[in-house]
């Protein structure tokens, strides 16, 4: 059987009092980056360029390659993380995180989304949670299951 | 999830999940509390020996418990094993929570010092 990349993410959004100047400046520059989410991060804000972000210390070091996919300040950046070291990022070996920017009132609205979880595992996972909040059991929300597949999002 | 292992998920677990086949079998097996090779083959297109080697599948990836009855083999999924990609889910999305609300307050931070560099 061919197999498919059916691909489930994870969508947040949250009101920031900034400008996007000053809020894409924070999702993007590697010396902002560091100070949210890893301990260190190398790499170039610019499309196509590769670095690393580093979690961790000395023996419990843990580095990530990550790879700039877009960048149009102020308003999209994108980038795939935790490919192998020495493979070019792409869809099926790498986490693509997309940072979305809107102005909204004096700040912006910034949306996150991150893709690239096997969909399948997802599913059942969802499902289980659903399962633990609705004992009514299976005959309930097995009918339900179409809509959240819906809002994943699928690639031949 | 240790800070160390960034949004990493179980492989070897969704791999065994992964297949559109062995999701079918688990959704039977969730919907009819277990079953056993030849009742699964009865509502799939597949052989009993098929079925069989998917089961063996997700017995090594801890989900499915099987049990001897008779012949056959009965199997049930395990819950705490599925509970685990849930709970794996549930890591990643907190742990965006986090990182977003940190976003917030830099950003804020230095929004505030640049309107105070301004006005003074």
């Amino acid at each position: 059987m061919e197999p498919v990349s059916e691909l489930g993410s994870i969508e947040r959004e949250i009101y920031v009092e900034a400008t996007p100047e000053v809020v894409f400046d924070v999702v993007s520059s590697p010396e902002h980056v560091r100070q949210w989410w890893p301990d260190d991060a190398r790499y170039d804000p610019v499309p196509g360029a590769t670095g690393e972000i580093t979690f961790g210390e000395g023996a419990d070091r843990t580095v990530e390659q990550l790879t700039v996919v877009e960048s149009l300040p102020p308003r999209t950046f994108s980038f795939r993380w935790t490919h192998p070291a020495g493979e070019a990022a792409a869809e099926g070996n790498s986490l693509l995180v997309t940072f979305e920017l809107q102005p909204s009132g004096g700040g912006t609205l910034l949306r996150m989304t991150e893709t690239g979880f096997r969909e399948m595992g997802w599913e059942v996972a969802v499902l289980e949670q659903r399962y633990a909040e609705h004992v009514t059991g299976w005959d309930y929300y097995l009918p339900r299951i179409a809509p959240y597949v819906a809002t994943l999002e699928v690639r031949p | 999830m240790s800070p160390a292992a960034p949004d990493r998920v179980d492989d070897e677990l969704w791999s065994a999940i992964g297949d559109p086949t062995r999701r079918r079998i688990l959704d039977l097996l969730l919907a009819e509390a277990g079953g056993t090779a030849t009742s699964l083959s009865r509502q799939l297109p597949l052989t009993r020996q098929a079925v069989a080697k998917h089961l063996d599948v997700l017995d090594r990836a801890g989900l499915v418990r099987s049990t001897s009855v008779g012949r056959e083999r009965r199997c049930q999924v395990d819950a705490t094993q599925l509970a685990r990609a849930a709970d794996q889910l549930a890591s990643v999305g907190r742990a965006w929570d986090a990182r977003l609300q940190r976003i917030k307050n830099l950003a804020e931070a230095i929004e505030r010092a640049r309107q105070g560099r301004d006005q003074g």
